[in-house]
């Protein structure tokens, strides 16, 4: 959303008095800010972390503290940004931004998004988007990866992400940074009540890798580590499926969420338990030597 | 000769009578069966998640009561700007806010905060009456199709039966029925939009329908993909007017929204016989489509194209339900169809226990619940085989040849497995053990517990 309807906001909520006042410390910054000469030509990462060190030290610490920072950085400013400080902003904003190194275009994460109806949007009419303008206040018809990710210069992108799947989330603190996000364009109700039920699908998904863990814990008492081979080979695909269905939660892909998801940890998880049948009917069995695994 | 003609009688009226009996007892005990918390034929059997007011509204709506009062359109849009400014910028692009007398939100949501509602189909039909009249039409061509998805979705066993908060998935793609937007995205609503294949990838994408797939990967997807964004999208899908077809230009051809209404291959799900006289007329349709560009040879020969490769695939599909019905008679599932955790709304299987094999049994909800060998048939059944379909009827020959290539290896290994089987329970039964199964396995676990008792 532009400029004008950030007032409309101010206006509504703060009244005439207030809003003067705040017009007038955001002009003020504006000047400050714009006096500063942007340098030219191409930056080396050490040019940018000095010079915004000091003008944005919130924003860089956070970057440094998440999951791109790090030392050696895992992702520094131009891996984003690129190194031409005219274009820094529009270039960064974009998905392609993010695409190679989180996997290129058939990467789930990638492929769940670009799927969803977001995506497909985004992918019709980003063209004819105005770039320019930050990523808040549904400037956007629909997000793209950093909207969401990167929301309003958030540089610490671990804010809007669950990492593990089994894990919580990490009490709840995700789901709030996120819930204002999705505000910006969908009504309150409706975005709670699709967390709410995310998280519980999620769940559900979470009791089959359980389940199938348990089977497995127990079986160890019973068969060696070559005999559970197999076994412990669909767990790991299980939580593969798992993570789509945390992918297409998040994304809102009906397929992550079904097809690459809870149906699929069905099949697993029937699949071992028709493994350790077998097993069990063959350790009934009296001793022979063509003894079948399955 | 009188008494005969009397105890004759008795073959009319007695018939006649049960019908007088069975007829309104019928309709009864289906609007009963509708009343429960849910909807649907087995309504009574389960309950929905907060959700579902969103893909299914008609059921399930309730308007939310944090503001009271009543409202015209531009005190929506001002209030709104500031709580929800994506859904405005959204409107004031549309052609709604354009029109001369602008549709406001308030036209289609209601004007009373309490009272709110989504609008549904019947909503926009209120204006689109053409639309609406066709995307209601398209019901008397059966399912799979748009109009019928929400319903058949809400009546599948595993939907009664799976968490419904695992089952929300299904509604994303199945509340197709029940809204507009599925298509047209909220708030912008556009004609536009929705005549790009993109508009369709959403829900025709992935294992089992990889429509948008095979499209992109044909000749006319190619075209599309060089040249799409440079055409004037807001003509209407009529000959000449694009260089390549899209989805909606063959499925919707000039615009019409009974989208499956010459569906001869029925998805792929059954083998029909595509030479029937409704098939005929059906196929002369598509060769209507394909006459906008190409010559009437061709297309006959496409369509000849697809129902040899159909022949192909259910040869392969039938010779794996063979192998499954065999292991079925020698009672070799394992778990036995009595040892699974029934289906909520199924009391014939509890009376009856039996392992569902192939379309008219059942075999859609035969994905969980079952022995690995049914499981295998299923991904057989539906993910390799309706990729070849879709190959097929897309013009995405390399599709066609790599789901093929996978229809044989999944036959094979059916088969190696069923062998398995055979040979395990020839050992058991010289060491004369009888009931094999160990039953706790297949009945209890986490989720397998949690699921019996939340439907």
């Amino acid at each position: 959303m532009n400029h004008a309807a950030n007032h409309q906001v101010i206006r509504l909520t703060r009244g005439l008095p207030a809003t003067l006042l705040l017009c007038g410390i955001s002009l003020f910054g504006m000047m400050a800010v714009s006096a500063a000469e942007p340098p030219d030509g191409a930056l080396s990462e050490e040019a940018c972390r000095t010079c915004h060190a000091g003008r944005d030290e919130a924003l860089v610490d956070a970057w440094r503290e998440s999951a791109h920072g790090g030392t050696p950085a895992v992702a520094g400013c131009s891996a984003c940004h690129g190194s031409d400080h005219a274009h820094v902003g529009v270039r960064a904003r974009q998905d392609d931004a993010c695409i190679d190194c989180h996997g290129g275009p058939k990467a789930p994460v990638v492929h769940s998004y670009a799927t969803s109806k977001h995506g497909l949007i985004l992918r019709l009419e980003q063209s004819e988007w105005d770039w320019r303008r930050p990523l808040r206040d549904a400037a956007y018809r629909s997000p793209g990866c950093a909207y969401c990710h990167l929301h309003d210069s958030e540089h610490d992108v671990g804010r809007s992400v669950r990492s593990d799947p089994m894990g919580p989330d990490r009490g709840g603190t995700v789901a709030d940074h996120l819930r204002g996000v999705c505000q910006e364009c969908h009504a309150p109700r409706y975005v709670t009540r699709l967390f709410d039920n995310g998280e519980k699908m999620l769940e559900t998904g979470r009791m089959k890798v359980r389940e199938a863990r348990r089977l497995l814990e127990e079986a160890a008492h019973r068969y060696d580590a070559s005999t559970l081979a197999e076994g412990r080979a669909l767990l790991a695909t299980m939580q593969r499926h798992l993570r789509n269905v945390r992918l297409g939660v998040g994304h809102q892909s009906p397929d992550y969420q079904w097809w690459h998801g809870q149906p699929a940890l069905d099949g697993d998880l029937l699949r071992l338990k028709g493994m350790l049948g077998a097993l069990e009917r063959e350790r009934r069995l009296p001793r022979t030597p063509t003894a079948e695994r399955r | 000769m009188g008494a005969t003609a009397v105890k004759r009688a008795r073959y009319i009226w007695i018939p006649l009578l049960a019908l007088l009996i069975a007829i309104p007892a019928g309709f009864y005990y289906v609007h009963w069966s509708q009343q429960g918390e849910g909807a649907g034929f087995y309504s009574r059997l389960w309950s929905p998640e907060a959700i579902f007011a969103y893909w299914a509204p008609d059921d399930f709506y309730d308007s939310v009561q944090s503001v009271e009062g009543r409202f015209e359109g531009p005190a929506c849009v001002s209030c709104h700007s500031a709580i929800t400014p994506g859904i405005v910028n959204d409107w004031r692009a549309s052609r709604h806010a354009r029109a001369e007398t602008p549709v406001y939100c308030s036209d289609c949501h209601g004007d009373d905060h309490r009272r709110l509602h989504m609008p549904t189909p019947r909503v926009c039909g209120e204006c689109h009456a053409t639309q609406h009249g066709q995307f209601l039409d398209e019901r008397r061509f059966g399912f799979p199709s748009h109009a019928l998805a929400l319903e058949r979705a809400l009546d599948a066993n595993h939907f009664v039966d799976k968490p419904k908060a695992e089952v929300t998935a299904c509604l994303q793609c199945h509340s197709v029925a029940a809204k507009c937007d599925s298509c047209h995205t909220r708030h912008r609503f556009a004609a536009a939009e929705a005549r790009r294949p993109e508009a369709c990838i959403t829900c025709h994408s992935g294992p089992p329908h990889p429509d948008v797939e095979s499209y992109f990967a044909s000749a006319h997807g190619q075209i599309y993909l060089a040249e799409g964004a440079e055409w004037d999208w807001s003509k209407p899908l009529r000959e000449g007017n694009y260089r390549a077809p899209t989805c909606a230009y063959c499925h919707m051809h000039q615009g019409q929204h009974q989208v499956a209404d010459k569906p001869i291959w029925k998805f792929g799900i059954k083998q029909v016989n595509p030479l029937t006289s409704a098939n005929r007329v059906r196929r002369k349709r598509w060769l209507e489509v394909c006459d906008d560009c190409h010559d009437e040879a061709l297309a006959r020969d496409a369509l000849v194209g697809l129902d040899r490769e159909r022949k192909r695939a259910w040869e392969k599909l039938y010779a794996a339900e063979a192998e499954l019905r065999s292991l079925r008679e020698e009672n070799l599932f394992h778990p036995a169809a009595g040892s699974r955790p029934p289906y909520p709304n199924d009391w014939l299987d509890r009376l009856w226990p039996r392992a569902r094999i192939g379309f008219f049994e059942g075999q859609a909800s035969a994905f969980y619940n079952v022995s690995p060998i049914e499981r295998d048939y299923f991904e057989m059944w539906y993910f390799d085989n309706l990729s070849a379909y879709k190959g097929a009827a897309h013009g995405d020959a390399e599709r066609v040849q790599a789901a093929h290539a996978r229809l044989d290896a999944d036959l094979k290994a059916i088969r190696a497995r069923a062998d398995r089987l055979r040979e395990q329970a020839r050992r058991e039964q010289a060491a004369g053990i009888v009931a094999p199964d160990p039953s706790s396995l297949w009945l209890n676990g986490e989720y397998t517990e949690f699921n019996r008792e939340h439907n």
